[in-house]
């Protein structure tokens, strides 16, 4: 049986080509999952490095029928867990059904604001990404998950280690503030469509 | 009674618009929601203007570009654990 310091060099090697091959990939997901848990980029960096280093140390616990990135992931709401020692408080969520009829109370307002037709009109690209960085942690955590990353609402609830039926209330949310201030952005922006704007009929 | 019924379905089916478009709903709940977009263009709005949203969020993420500095930090890093490039 091998003890520290005295593994297998061929043994190593194997494992750190592996390694390369599956962890280090997906640095730039770690580092925009990093990005989406923490308020800063220096943070975020110690938290990817926290990350690799802990994926290199438990390597041999990755299960290889699963996906790596979503093992990562985990690791690093781990990590950042243990950077922060506590999640913090979140704002109160409404229930999941208000928040998709919230949704459509934004689209209304939307088409009163003469924007409609904003996402098909304009690029708002930097305006998302910047709203994004704008949430609150714990939802943008769930928001850049489920709609950059693509996890279910079973690997976000599983990957940041909350039940799904708040990964479902904090994306609902996190969607519809998004949408807020998109809106907002629109206006501010002078985006609105005249031909199309109502806000002088606004029931 | 019909349009208060059409109502009634109306918000249970918008109640349905994240879940839906998420591809959540069980077989049951998403032939529903179908149907009811089908013969309402109302609410069709509505789910056009949240998927809208969603490829809106998906494509917003810039090109991806490598961080040399970030990944040679962490190669640095883990060659302290024993790491050989």
């Amino acid at each position: 049986m091998s003890g520290p310091g005295v593994e297998n060099p061929r043994t190593t090697s194997a494992r750190d080509a592996e390694f390369s091959a599956l962890a280090l990939p997906h640095l730039q997901a770690v580092s925009r999952i990093a990005r989406a848990l923490v308020q800063n980029d220096s943070d975020a960096d110690d938290l990817v490095q926290e990350t690799y280093l802990r994926a290199y140390r438990y390597w041999h616990t990755f299960d290889r029928a699963t996906d790596c990135k979503r093992w990562l992931a985990t690791i690093c709401r781990n990590a950042f867990y243990d950077f922060k020692n506590a999640e913090g408080a979140v704002s109160s969520v409404e229930p999941e059904e208000l928040e998709s009829l919230a949704a459509v109370r934004v689209h209304k307002a939307a088409i009163e604001a003469g924007l409609g037709d904003m996402y098909a009109r304009l690029d708002l690209g930097p305006a998302i990404m910047k709203a994004i960085s704008a949430l609150d942690p714990a939802f943008r955590a769930v928001v850049v998950l489920s709609d950059i990353e693509e996890f279910s609402y079973d690997e976000i609830a599983s990957a940041l280690g909350i039940p799904v039926g708040t990964v479902r209330s904090r994306l609902y949310r996190a969607r519809r503030l998004l949408q807020e201030a998109l809106m907002v952005y629109g206006l501010d922006a002078g985006f609105a469509s005249a031909s199309n704007s109502k806000m002088g009929n606004a029931k | 009674m019909n349009e208060q019924l059409n109502r009634e379905d109306c918000e249970a089916v918008v109640q349905r618009l994240w879940p839906h478009l998420d591809g959540m709903l069980p077989d049951s709940d998403r032939e529903r929601v179908i149907q009811h977009l089908e013969s309402c263009a109302a609410c069709q709005s509505h789910f056009d203007f949240a998927k809208a949203f969603l490829e809106a969020v998906a494509a917003a993420q810039p090109e991806e570009t490598p961080n040399p500095a970030l990944l040679e930090r962490v190669l640095k890093a883990l060659s302290g654990e024993g790491f050989a490039r």
